[in-house]
């Protein structure tokens, strides 16, 4: 597995978002889908991966509660609340009219 | 930002306040299942357990940093920094424990004063009546003005007259206490029995708790031989017996079946009743002629849904109208031209209407102490943070926001009148359990007085809004200055900016205006009641011991019997050492203003001119030598003319003026009642004497009164009274004995001195004038506080000033001077302000005065020179410190 590239400032948050959206998960599944979705590109540093979440909850797009994982022990499971299934909708938004406008500045032949 | 975000996030924060500790736990938890996940994956990529785990740990990071940073996400800012501003004011205020200390008593000492007296205004005024829709509850008794009868109640005639006649009262009864003996029959105490008519609890809109109201046919002597119990009584008495009805009780020797008791929390006003009889009557006592016999009980309604007071005002008129067309012998001219009407008042009003403007004074004598207060504590405080200008200014300097600067002063506030509030609310406890033992529970409803719920949550509102009111002040002097010039302002040594000086220059004029203003108020209150002191009632009021003797329902009740009983008591007592005089009379002094009719023999009123209520009294033993009422003409009346039954009487010189101006009184001739009878009716004057106070001592009435010899205006309940040469409380027992060697079935109640019944009749100018008095002794220590903090404070900050000109050769005196001078031109502004006020107050106080004006000059003046001796001490003390400084030592410290 060759060194994973590091996360974009500021995007992690939108990636949990992201991450969540189909159904709710605990921390490890989190860091797990968002490398398995980024084609095992990108790393979630793990020392973020819990601010992180708890920002979130603080924010009101997440909630937790307590369930079992896969091997019974008892975790913390993250799901996306209203308010942060439309935050993401609109961070979506803005980031495909940021990344397609990246994408025409570096694409252009001088 | 939508709601359902905001939500989510208050939940989460406020969750996270409670579920600190659990979070953490779980957090734990949940890393090392994270870092078990990684390591199994890097075991199944083939790397060694061990090596997995270090690898596992690194990629994470430090797990305590983790926690950490959690821990601060989870925190709630606002709840937490108030936490810290609060435990930093509370060792700031440590830090300066006199000005806490000062601050917190000033507080805890107004307010306590207001809650005590709002304790009392709320029990007495404010407070419903317990009966459900009190409002629609109203009294009504007969009034002949122009007879010098303002208030008779009503008689039973009046009730049987209105009872189901009048439209606008869904209920209407009648209720009298008289005072029985209970139980056991030779026992002496007397207890206060209720008397009712059947429908009385209806009018209330109270049921029993058990058994059955009174029914009409007991309303018939010899019918109503039945009893309903208060809860209290049941459970006393008769150790709650769940099978009461049925059961006997003795009143006056009769017994009487128990058919209800009352609900537990039942209490008529301020009546202390436990037993409700019916009130009998005979039916001659119902007829159109005794209409108008006088204050046989007192007259209750309800209002019927939808009626006014005033629809049933005039329907009580009309009624009254009605039934005076057939009245006997021509009466309606009569009562016309005393002016005869009947009045409607709600209940709790004319309960309370005796004590409603005093109350209602002194509250607002309290607010007042507690807005000096407040202004006083605010001026303090302003002083305190003006020395901390500096370091405020350092504090934004470095950095600090604005808003933590609030919020260190609002926390600072906050605690201080959170404190005083409760040292406060323990004093308006104390002081509501002084007020109850100086008499305040004997205020009509004052028996539910209590310091309860309502007013400790007043006083908490109330600390709270003084705290919000002094941070606000405070904090917008403190904060608003640029950080720079604060600097240099502290720097040079000037403690306190102007505009902060100038606010706390108003402060000492609203409070200097406001104590004036409560002083003049005690100042006339306390004239008041000199005058009331000073005023002769007619009669000497020391070394005088009185007690009631009732003789009704006793073996002695037969008139002969009542005599003889009279002549062996006062002979007794009148053996005794130490004892002068005894008579016996059936109206005391104070003791209640019942008049009657008398008709002068000869005396033709001018048409129009009303009957007029005469005090009569009947006399026996040595009444006017006990009493010592002086005889202005010819002679008392003695012991020898009621065993010889002569018709004669003694007149007071009002009566004697009324009818006979400029003729001798003596040997003129009247008659009982409102019309003149046969010659050999009449009783012959013999002696004038001198009037005396019968209503109150301040109670100038000039109605007029008639001495008649026992047979003739006696009673079968009547007071003994004895004049002393020693103290008279002593002669206590000796009463009591006397009346049992007797007959020991006699009750004897009501024992006092006269001293005591004065007192007594004073008690409502009395409290309210030393309560005002020690009010604005406080406010008035707190102006002197105050102005003396205002001109220290502009000593010191003209410290430097003062020291070059004293160098330059000012002398002392003319610093002295001007210090003097600023401080007493607040003042005097301050005192014109309050006096112009106080002309205010003085109007809404005139009721409550007594032989003053509420502009008394005498007064004012007395206020305004307590007022300036006080503050010119209080400025006089900066002042001559200032002349001190040396100038030396200023131009040194430059």
């Amino acid at each position: 597995m060759g060194k994973p590239a590091d996360l974009v400032q500021g995007t992690l948050d939108f990636l949990i978002l992201k991450a969540l959206a189909l159904e709710p998960r605990h921390g490890w599944a989190i860091a797990k889908r968002i490398q398995q979705m980024s084609g095992e590109v990108l790393q979630v540093p793990q020392g973020s991966l819990y601010p992180a979440l708890y920002r979130l909850e603080r924010q009101g797009w997440v909630t937790t509660t307590v369930g079992e994982a896969d091997n019974g022990r008892t975790v913390k499971f993250y799901a996306l609340t209203r308010a942060g299934r439309s935050h993401l909708k609109r961070e979506l938004a803005t980031w495909d009219r940021l990344s397609s406008a990246i994408d025409l500045v570096i694409r252009t032949t001088p | 930002m939508t709601p359902t975000r905001w939500w989510s996030m208050l939940r989460a924060r406020l969750g996270a306040v409670t579920r600190r500790r659990r979070d953490a736990a779980q957090l734990a938890a949940d890393l090392e299942f994270h870092l078990d996940s990684y390591a199994d994956e890097l075991i199944r990529a083939g790397v060694s357990p061990g090596e997995a785990k270090r690898r596992a740990r690194a990629a994470f990071g430090s797990r305590t940093s983790v926690m950490e940073s959690q821990r601060d996400l989870a925190r709630v800012p606002i709840v937490e920094s108030i936490g810290r501003d609060l435990r930093h004011a509370a060792r700031s205020l440590r830090r300066s424990p006199g000005v806490a200390a000062t601050a917190v008593l000033t507080l805890a000492l107004c307010l306590g004063a207001t809650l005590a007296v709002f304790a009392i205004v709320d029990a007495v005024l404010v407070r419903p009546l317990p009966f459900p829709d009190p409002d629609r509850l109203v009294t009504m008794f007969n009034t002949y003005p122009r007879a010098g009868v303002a208030r008779d109640e009503s008689s039973i005639t009046n009730y049987y007259e209105r009872r189901g006649r009048i439209a606008a009262f869904s209920h209407l009864s009648i209720y009298r206490e008289w005072p029985a003996t209970t139980g056991d029959p030779s026992s002496t105490d007397r207890e206060p029995v209720m008397q009712i008519s059947p429908d009385f609890f209806a009018t209330l809109g109270v049921t029993l708790a058990a058994g059955r109201p009174f029914v009409d046919q007991e309303t018939l002597p010899g019918a109503d031989r039945v009893v309903i119990l208060s809860d209290r009584a049941w459970r006393d008495r008769f150790d709650a017996d769940p099978h009461i009805l049925g059961r006997t009780i003795r009143i006056d020797r009769v017994p009487r079946t128990v058919v209800g008791v009352l609900a537990p929390a039942f209490r008529f006003l301020s009546s202390e009743a436990q037993l409700y009889v019916p009130l009998a009557s005979d039916l001659s006592r119902r007829v159109p002629a005794e209409r108008h016999s006088g204050s046989a009980a007192t007259m209750i309604a309800r209002l019927a849904p939808g009626v006014s007071l005033d629809d049933a005002q005039s329907q009580v008129a009309a009624r009254n109208a009605a039934v005076e067309l057939v009245a006997p012998y021509g009466q309606a001219r009569q009562m016309n031209d005393a002016g005869f009407r009947t009045i409607v008042r709600p209940l709790r009003a004319d309960h309370v209407s005796s004590v409603r403007p005093v109350l209602l004074l002194l509250q607002t004598g309290a607010g007042l102490l507690l807005i000096i207060g407040v202004v006083n504590l605010t001026n303090l405080l302003l002083v305190r943070s003006s020395g901390r200008v500096k370091e405020f200014a350092t504090r934004r300097a470095l950095g600090a926001s604005g808003r933590q600067l609030v919020g260190h002063v609002v926390a600072e506030m906050l605690l201080l009148s959170i404190c005083g509030g409760a040292v406060g609310t323990a004093f308006g406890m104390a002081g509501v359990r002084l007020l109850t033992h100086t008499g305040a529970d004997r205020l009509p409803l004052g028996a539910s007085l209590s310091f309860g719920g309502r007013t400790a949550a007043l006083g908490f509102a109330a600390a709270l809004a003084i705290g919000a009111a002094m941070a606000a002040t405070v904090a917008t002097f403190l904060v608003r200055g640029r950080p720079g010039r604060g600097l240099h302002d502290a720097s040079r040594g000037h403690t306190s900016g102007q505009e902060a000086q100038r606010l706390r220059q108003v402060f000492v004029v609203l409070q200097v205006a406001l104590s004036f203003v409560l002083l003049v108020a005690a100042s006339l209150l306390g004239a008041s009641l000199n005058r009331a002191l000073a005023v002769a009632p007619g009669f000497r009021v020391d070394h005088v011991l009185t007690g009631r003797v009732s003789l009704a329902g006793t073996t002695n009740a037969r008139a002969a019997g009542t005599l003889a009983f009279i002549d062996r008591l006062t002979g007794s007592l009148s053996n005794r050492p130490g004892v002068d005089a005894v008579g016996v009379t059936t109206k005391l002094p104070l003791t209640g203003d019942i008049k009657s009719a008398v008709t002068v023999k000869g005396y033709v009123p001018p048409a129009g001119e009303s009957v007029r209520g005469t005090y009569t009294y009947g006399i026996g033993g040595d009444y006017f030598k006990a009493m010592q009422i002086d005889v202005r003409e010819g002679r008392a009346l003695t012991a020898e003319d009621s065993r010889d039954r002569l018709r004669v009487c003694v007149v007071d010189e009002d009566f004697a003026e009324r009818y006979w101006p400029g003729e001798r009184a003596i040997d003129h001739t009247l008659f009982i009642g409102s019309r003149a009878q046969a010659d050999d009716q009449a009783f012959r004057v013999v002696g004038v004497v001198a009037p005396v106070r019968q209503r109150s001592i301040t109670a100038d009435e000039r109605q007029g009164a008639v001495y008649f010899p026992f047979p003739y205006g006696g009673d079968n309940t009547f007071f003994v009274v004895a004049r002393t040469t020693v103290a008279p409380e002593s002669f206590v027992t000796t009463f009591r004995h006397a009346v049992r060697a007797i007959d020991p079935e006699v009750p004897m109640t009501d024992i006092e001195t006269m001293d005591a019944r004065v007192a007594d009749d004073l008690f409502l100018r009395r409290s309210p004038a030393l309560l005002a008095i020690a009010f604005s002794g406080v406010a008035l220590l707190l102006t002197a506080v105050g102005t003396y903090g205002v001109v220290s404070a502009a000593v010191a900050r003209q410290r430097r000033e003062v020291g070059i000109r004293m160098a330059l050769g000012a002398a002392p005196a003319q610093i002295r001077h001007q210090f003097l001078w600023f401080g007493l031109r607040l003042v005097a502004i301050g005192t014109l302000v309050g006096g112009a006020e106080a002309q205010l107050s003085g109007v809404a106080l005139r009721n409550l005065l007594f032989g003053v004006t509420p502009f008394d000059p005498d007064a004012v003046a007395a206020a305004a020179v307590l007022m300036a001796l006080v503050t010119t001490t209080a400025c006089a003390v900066p002042a001559v410190s200032a002349a001190r400084i040396p100038p030396t030592q200023v131009l040194a410290e430059e």
